[in-house]
């Protein structure tokens, strides 16, 4: 449909399987256009990383980033406090301290009682009082559907960015979080998934990747990124393509939720997943030994997923280490930057 | 006894809920669902193999025939080898990369050319499973777009599993980069490194 003939009130959805707009779609819209250009913008939307950064002073720079989405669990509380960690994610990926945030709120409020929204945003604020991160302020519209999240501001040293792009050879890549959290919304809102899983992965997707990113600060960390709506392997492969090297990923290391590999046999896979493989699967090449349902889940997108890390060999084994006693009980060593096939993903 | 189930209009998890009531209520032998949406036809597929049914499946414009059958006895999915299912690339296959260049084929008369090219899209499908990507560029861009007579062609190798692209600032030279009606904005990285991934490269 073209921009002339478009309708907005037609456009607006309850699906929401996928709520992210289709890694393709999106760059078709931004193609070509004309962006501004300042010396100071250290990371902005030329490089795609998680966040845009600006640089204040020599010692300063300003980590900006913006994430909200309709709710993908039942309970508001618990919907607010995701929203905020999956929002307050890509600071800690970049390396920032987030310092304040401000609400964005679409709220049904003809079909949906306020007291819903106060819980939202408790829940936001809950994790906003964990970060050590103070809320300035808001914006709430009337809409036909809920949806919550943030946009944050953190400091950053301009010397000590972690961006997406600087993956160097032998680098060991570990992930902290399990994936599969996008099959088990699906499964949630199929009404297949009893409490255990359910409360078990809202108990995950909750959790501020603060630990995980204050922990990798001691080891020498060359790149990093959070896993979110383009899935592990998208993700990856910002990382990956125009990096010089290769990456290969052992399949058998990845940590995942074992439910989300049954559901995603039955076919519970969020359209998203799909959206995901199509724009980046030409990168990825699986061995014969990965399952479909496996290649399902590693494109399978996340909600406030973990970080992906490229570490020094020397250090991965001993920032694994870390990261368990710290916490971060999932994390492992899931893959290694080669020096070939140049901006290939092999998983085997 | 084939069971028809109609899912369009369904997002997921939906319509594989609705098979799998089908399913646990009447046992079929065969089962066709009908839906309107890439995503939808992939869950309903893998649902139908994870329940042991040979699928294989059909476009009808902007919709898909998921047709499942129970084999003959057979507990593990098998792989159909139908016209039309889903072929699963497997690295180590001949991969076949076609570049089109422009609206025609070969040079003389470019009416002629014109008629040669949709000609040659539309038979495109007769190299099989090794056909792996399709890319456009130059002029060749506009047959990704509204208004092309090959869209339903290629969105046809797109559902047999073939990945079609179209070169993104040749869209945005033409103009037409939101009149995009079928398969993914490329770049000339990734058709470089297509080039070097394909076995063969078929230049038109």
């Amino acid at each position: 449909m073209t921009s002339q003939t478009i309708r907005l009130t037609q456009t607006v959805k309850g699906a929401g399987c996928a709520a992210k707009l289709s890694p393709g779609d999106l760059d078709r819209a931004l193609c070509g256009l004309d962006l501004p250009v300042d010396p100071n913008l250290l990371v902005g939307l030329d490089r795609a990383d998680d966040a845009g950064v600006y640089r204040v002073s020599d010692d300063l720079a300003l980590v900006q980033t913006i994430d909200f989405f309709p709710p993908m669990v039942d309970d508001p509380y618990s919907f607010g406090q995701i929203a905020a960690a999956n929002a307050l994610s890509d600071v800690y990926a970049m390396g920032g301290t987030p310092k304040t945030a401000m609400n964005i709120v679409a709220f049904p409020a003809k079909t949906m009682d306020l007291s819903v929204l106060r819980l939202v945003i408790e829940g936001g604020l809950d994790k906003m009082r964990e970060a050590g991160v103070v809320l300035v302020g808001g914006h709430t519209v009337e809409d036909s559907e809920l949806k919550y999240g943030l946009s944050v501001t953190g400091y950053i040293h301009p010397d000590r960015i972690l961006t997406k792009r600087n993956l160097q050879c032998g680098d060991c890549l570990v992930l902290t979080k399990p994936i599969g959290t996008g099959i088990i919304a699906t499964a949630i809102k199929a009404g297949l998934a009893d409490q255990g899983v359910t409360e078990r992965v809202t108990a995950a997707m909750a959790t501020l990747n603060r630990a995980a990113a204050a922990i990798m600060q001691d080891f020498s960390v060359h790149a990093c990124t959070d896993i979110t709506g383009f899935g592990f392997l998208g993700h990856l492969a910002e990382m990956t393509v125009d990096s010089g090297y290769g990456v290969r990923i052992k399949a058998a290391q990845v940590p995942v939720y074992p439910e989300a590999l049954e559901w995603a046999a039955m076919g519970l896979i969020p359209a998203g997943a799909y959206n995901n493989r199509s724009f980046r699967g030409s990168f990825v090449e699986f061995g014969a030994e990965v399952s479909q349902r496996m290649q399902d889940l590693l494109f399978d997108p996340q909600t406030s997923g973990g970080l992906l890390i490229a570490v020094a060999p020397g250090d991965a084994e001993q920032l694994v280490h870390a990261l368990r006693t710290g916490g971060v009980e999932a994390a492992a060593i899931v893959g290694e930057v080669v020096a070939g096939p140049i901006d290939r993903i092999i998983v085997e | 006894m084939v069971n028809e189930l109609d899912c369009r209009g369904l997002a997921c998890p939906a319509p594989v809920l609705q098979v799998r009531d089908l399913l646990s209520s009447e046992a079929p032998d065969a089962i066709v669902v009908r839906v309107d949406n890439d995503a939808a036809r992939q869950n309903v597929s893998r649902f139908l193999e994870h329940q042991n049914y040979q699928v294989r499946f059909e476009v009808q414009g902007n919709e898909f025939r998921v047709v499942g059958t129970k084999g003959e006895g057979g507990d593990a999915p098998v792989e159909s080898s139908v016209p039309g299912s889903v072929k699963k690339l497997k690295s180590g296959t001949g991969k076949i990369m076609i570049l089109v260049t422009s609206t025609h084929m070969g040079r003389g008369d470019d009416a002629l050319g014109d008629m040669l090219m949709f000609n040659f899209l539309k038979t495109l499908k007769e190299m099989g499973p090794e056909l792996w990507r399709v890319v456009f560029v130059n002029s060749g861009v506009s047959f990704t777009a509204e208004g092309s007579e090959a869209v339903p062609i290629l969105q046809e190798l797109v559902g047999n599993g073939v990945q079609v692209t179209a070169c993104g600032a040749c869209l945005a030279f033409f103009h037409i980069l939101d009149k995009m009606k079928v398969g993914e904005v490329t770049n000339m990285l990734e058709i470089v490194t297509g080039m070097k991934d394909a076995d063969s490269v078929v230049t038109v």
